[in-house]
């Protein structure tokens, strides 16, 4: 018996796309969750990936034409044990009379028109016939494959429609309710709180009339940043990434998600770090313009200092007339001066600080720098102190994940990072600048002091972009250049710790009944108190002092 | 800060395109060739003689067809001596102009050969036969390509042409064998043509010019059949003999059936292909890729950070105007610019009789990759330019982008297309649409128009063409 896919909704208001690519062609054997079909609608460019498998029969779709959703995309020949179940729950949202063509073996209890009508059709029996419909757990998100089930919120006996919350999930990144995708009378429950439920597996049976899954009411309840559960292809279109060097092809791929933009400006949004395929473009065909790229750079500088200056509803005193006292100058401040006051008022105000100070043991360490340190400066870095505590913090953040978060009070949750960026304050003739050394977990020493070192460079000569200063989840500050012992870094928010470096110094060190000299590098923890506990913080410092004491330490927990 | 120390591997287009924009930029440039001016196969063995050679095959073939309109200038006299002596004195003039403005750039101009040691240090070869050893912050390889060659038909006789030898006119032959038909076959065979060779092409595929749309290659298939001996196509030469005053072909059809002829040379037009042996590439991190290109990112970066790679080593298109492009990115890249190559169009141009250029987006791949276009095309026996050369076999054709207008890519056919293009490729750069086109005075009478009329022709309203309501 054959079975039909067809094209599902797209999400809201797309009732149509344009076939880009056909994957599949009669004969090919295919997989749930397989790409089959690459379309592309006003939104972006998306793979579709089929929900059944089998052999495939026939390809009722050609590149280059336009489908409605709903419309059959292919047949297949499906395999026997899945065949003519009732209880098979096929996520074909939306089931129009097309369907007939291709035989009627989709599960019966799809039944559902195409909009607008809400006549339920059948095509085998009549429309009066019950059906038992699966409930599944949906997408909830990249790479969550499953939860932990908090609540039930429905009964076995109890009617429930679409859109009702049925359970409450916890998974790694959100606590959600999900919302029923299928409507009737719940017959059996799968799961019971603590229960951890995977992705597809069946939570609830529903007795019903009309099972309508729609992924699309099921995505509209999750967060924001829950993606369809379709690849989108993104602005680099699938024929650039398929080109390589030597395919004989002489032209470079210009295709609609090369954005229309004069090469010089294309260059300026490179210079000032800027994706030419995010500025929206005011001319015909959205062709970008100079001012165009001026006008997002300007906004993406505001939404950065959108800070309440001043701080939080502390009112401004005013200043005193200082030319009493004595002759002074007024200078403006510099942008960067600006931007640094209002940030640090709104991080002070802001986050409730604890500063917690150590000492680590640097002896050896010093001896390590100082053997590689000639091969790493041929390699175009400086083995620095900075440069092996970003190492260790990046090992640190991920042993202590609190310290690679942020709080979002509104929504009252914690946003755990999964990536490990820091920041690295630096001093500049113009100001204090903050570049951020991203994926320090991937790369070695010699590849973080070349990159620090290079961008050290860029915000000194003022060539640093936008980008390569976001996106920081902690921030190093060292102050061992100049010296001083300890003192209280303000944590650069929305991180919430910073680490303060200051010059290490020989000190005697008692053991096995003698003094011994020992290189002392003073630290300084700040963080955010509202996170991290007091202990926390004690436990983190004490954790990178040994750690600079005794790297093996990284290798036994 | 010191000034970079820079190398450049390589004196053609992109190596010196590369190299002076270095030393505009303050750097301290080492430029290595193997000849003694900066030009590289380009003005030595390439573009710059074979395009004297065609502007001569161009004069002999209108000369010829004035006779049409009434001018009779009788049959050509033609001194080869003096022809190769003024082809040679192009070249000259040309890289010797080079050569000055590379001096005047106070560039370290190497005649010699360089190879790796690491991936800072060059061990340069002298003419001379010397050798030393010089340290860089950056290396740049632009050592261009090699001509391909089928090695069971490598035999050794003088009568088996290269694109190299067959510049050097050793004589004009009574008959000649182009083996490939691209445009290195075409472009030659069609200089040879014209000085009175009977030439006749043989082309694996099922058409002349492999890659180009073939509604723009047409007009020259038509004309190329009408001038050459014989066009054979979907052909192969299977075997090649030096029977002392011609070389004995054997060339197998597609049905199969095998033929035997003789010719009086032969070019060997295959294409041309990456060479890195001897480079000394294993001493550095440098990758090549399956293809034996030199593998690059955006900012013509090797995986050896302070090698860069640019021009035909670093991949297709292999053409000399991508490489100076290349060049001069990878040279502001090194100078701490972010920068980044990528064109949305990359002309390209076959300089035959008519000629054919294109830029961006293709019919062929269009339809390959699905790409919805639609094809707006003027044909040029309705422009009154042509039609006073005489030349109405010609096509402008615009690829547009139905729902935004937007101009996605140009072939153009006809004498002249080569120049044509790059209005079309300033086009696809600026992101313009049809309007724009159709908007902007093109003068009359010239063949530029026929580029507004394409546009016109989209939508349906060109001044000269007539087109029925849909």
């Amino acid at each position: 018996m054959a079975k039909e896919f067809k094209l599902p909704e797209l999400g809201e208001n797309i009732t149509e796309a344009d076939v880009l690519t056909v994957l599949i062609k009669s004969g090919d054997t295919i997989e749930k969750d397989q790409t089959v079909i690459e379309i592309e609608t006003d939104k972006a460019t998306i793979e579709v990936p089929s929900t059944i498998d089998g052999v495939i029969k026939e390809v009722l779709v050609k590149a280059g034409k336009k489908i409605n959703v709903g419309a059959v995309l292919f047949t297949v020949e499906s395999t026997p044990s899945t065949e003519n179940s009732p209880k098979t729950s096929i996520s074909v949202p939306n089931v129009s009379k097309e369907s007939k063509q291709g035989g009627s073996s989709i599960s019966p209890a799809i039944t559902v028109p195409s909009k607008g009508s809400a006549k339920v059709l059948s095509q085998e029996g009549s429309p009066s016939e019950l059906h038992i419909v699966d409930f599944k757990l949906p997408e909830l998100g990249e790479n969550i494959e499953s939860a932990d089930v908090l609540t039930v919120l429905v009964k076995i006996g109890e009617m429930i429609t679409k859109d009702q919350g049925v359970i409450e999930i916890e998974t790694d990144k959100a606590t959600i309710e999900v919302p029923s995708t299928v409507e009737g009378k719940v017959v059996e429950i799968n799961i019971k709180p603590g229960d951890k439920a995977k992705v597809g597996s069946v939570i609830l049976k529903v007795e019903s009339l009309i099972s309508n899954v729609k992924k699309e009411s099921v995505l509209s309840k999750l967060p924001d940043e829950t993606p369809l559960p379709f690849k989108p292809v993104g602005g680099s279109s699938a024929g650039e990434k398929k080109m390589e060097p030597g395919e004989i092809d002489d032209q470079p791929p210009i295709l609609k998600h090369s954005a229309p933009a004069a090469p010089s400006v294309r260059r300026i949004a490179r210079e000032l770090g800027v994706d030419i395929s995010k500025v929206p473009g005011s001319g015909p065909v959205g062709r970008i313009s100079m001012d165009d790229v001026k006008t997002y750079v300007k906004k993406l500088n505001e939404n950065r200092e959108a800070f309440p200056p001043g701080g939080l509803g502390i009112s401004r005193e005013p200043l005193p007339d200082f030319t009493r006292f004595g002759s002074i100058e007024r200078k403006p401040m510099s942008k960067i001066r600006t931007i640094t006051a209002e940030h640090l008022s709104y991080a002070w105000n802001s986050i409730p600080h604890v500063s917690q100070f150590d000492k680590a043991d640097i002896t050896d360490f010093e001896k390590f720098r100082k053997s590689y340190g000639a091969k790493i400066e041929k390699a175009g870095g400086k083995l620095t102190v900075t440069s092996i505590l970003l190492k260790v913090i990046a090992f640190g953040l991920k042993k202590f994940p609190q310290f690679n978060s942020s709080i979002d009070i509104a929504k009252k949750e914690i946003i755990y990072k999964n990536y490990f960026n820091i920041g690295v304050a630096v001093d500049t003739d113009h100001g204090l600048i903050v570049p951020v050394i991203k994926n320090v977990d991937m790369k070695n020493l010699t590849e973080i002091s070349v990159e620090l070192n290079s961008l050290a460079e860029k915000a000194r000569t003022r060539k640093i972009s936008l980008d390569e200063m976001q996106g920081g989840c902690f921030t190093i500050t060292n102050l061992g250049g100049i010296g001083g012992t300890y003192f209280t870094p303000i944590v650069n928010a929305p991180e919430v710790a910073i680490l303060g470096v200051s010059r290490g110094t020989y000190e005697p060190f008692y053991s096995d009944g003698i003094f011994k000299p020992r290189n002392m590098l003073p630290l300084s923890l700040s963080y955010d108190h509202r996170i991290i506990d007091g202990a926390d913080g004690a436990r983190f410092l004490k954790w990178v002092c040994e750690t600079l004491q005794d790297p093996f330490k990284l290798f036994v927990d | 800060m010191d000034k970079i120390k820079i190398a450049v591997i390589g004196g053609g287009p992109g190596g010196y395109a590369a190299a002076f924009l270095a030393a505009d930029l303050g750097m301290d440039v080492t430029l290595i060739d193997k000849e003694k001016n900066p030009g590289g196969v380009c003005l030595y063995r390439g573009c710059i003689p074979s395009k004297a050679l065609l502007h001569v095959a161009k004069l002999i073939n209108e000369a010829k067809e004035a006779s049409d309109w009434g001018i009779e200038f009788g049959k050509p006299k033609i001194n080869l001596e003096r022809l190769r002596a003024w082809k040679n004195e192009v070249v000259s003039k040309m890289t010797g102009g080079l050569g000055i403005l590379s001096k005047q750039r106070k560039i370290n101009f190497i005649q010699g050969t360089a190879s790796f040691i690491n991936s800072f240090t060059l061990k340069i070869g002298l003419i001379s036969g010397e050798t030393n050893e010089l340290k860089f912050d950056k290396i740049i390889i632009a050592i261009g390509s090699v001509i391909s060659t089928i090695p069971s038909l490598n035999i050794d006789s003088r009568r088996l042409l290269n694109s190299t030898s067959a510049l050097d006119l050793p004589e004009i032959p009574k008959s000649l064998l182009v083996v490939g038909g691209g445009y290195i076959g075409l472009e030659l065979g069609s200089v040879y043509n014209a000085l009175g060779t009977k030439v006749s092409v043989v082309e694996m595929t099922p058409g002349l010019l492999p890659g180009a749309d073939r509604d723009l290659v047409t007009y020259l298939s038509k004309r190329i059949e009408k001038s050459f001996d014989k066009v054979m196509l979907n052909s192969k030469v299977v075997s090649m003999k030096d029977s002392a005053d011609v070389i004995t072909i054997k060339i197998q059809a597609k049905d199969g059936t095998i033929s035997e002829s003789n010719y009086d040379y032969v070019l060997m037009s295959i294409g041309r292909r990456p060479e890195t042996k001897g480079l000394g590439l294993e001493n550095t991190k440098v990758k090549i890729n399956q293809k034996g290109w030199v593998e690059v990112n955006k900012q013509l970066q090797t995986d050896d950070p302070v090698i860069y790679a640019i021009g035909d080593i670093a991949g297709e298109p292999m053409l000399a105007h991508k490489a100076s492009h290349e060049g001069r990115t990878a040279v502001e890249h090194i100078a701490g610019h972010k920068v980044a190559f990528e064109p949305l169009a990359i002309p390209a141009v076959v300089f035959t009789d008519p000629e054919i250029a294109w830029a961006g987006l293709t019919e062929t791949r269009a339809k390959e990759k699905n790409i919805n276009y639609v094809s707006a095309k003027f044909p040029w026996a309705a422009s009154g330019r042509a039609t006073t050369l005489g030349r109405g076999d010609g096509v402008t054709k615009l690829l547009i982008e139905p729902e935004t207008e937007r101009i996605l890519g140009i072939g153009i056919c006809g004498p002249g297309a080569g120049e044509l293009i790059a209005e079309g490729v300033l086009a696809i750069e600026m992101g313009t649409n049809a309007s724009d086109l159709k908007l902007t005075i093109h003068p009359h009478p010239t063949l530029s128009e026929t580029i507004m009329e394409a546009a016109e022709v989209f939508f349906g309203q060109s001044t000269h063409v007539y087109r029925p309501k849909r």
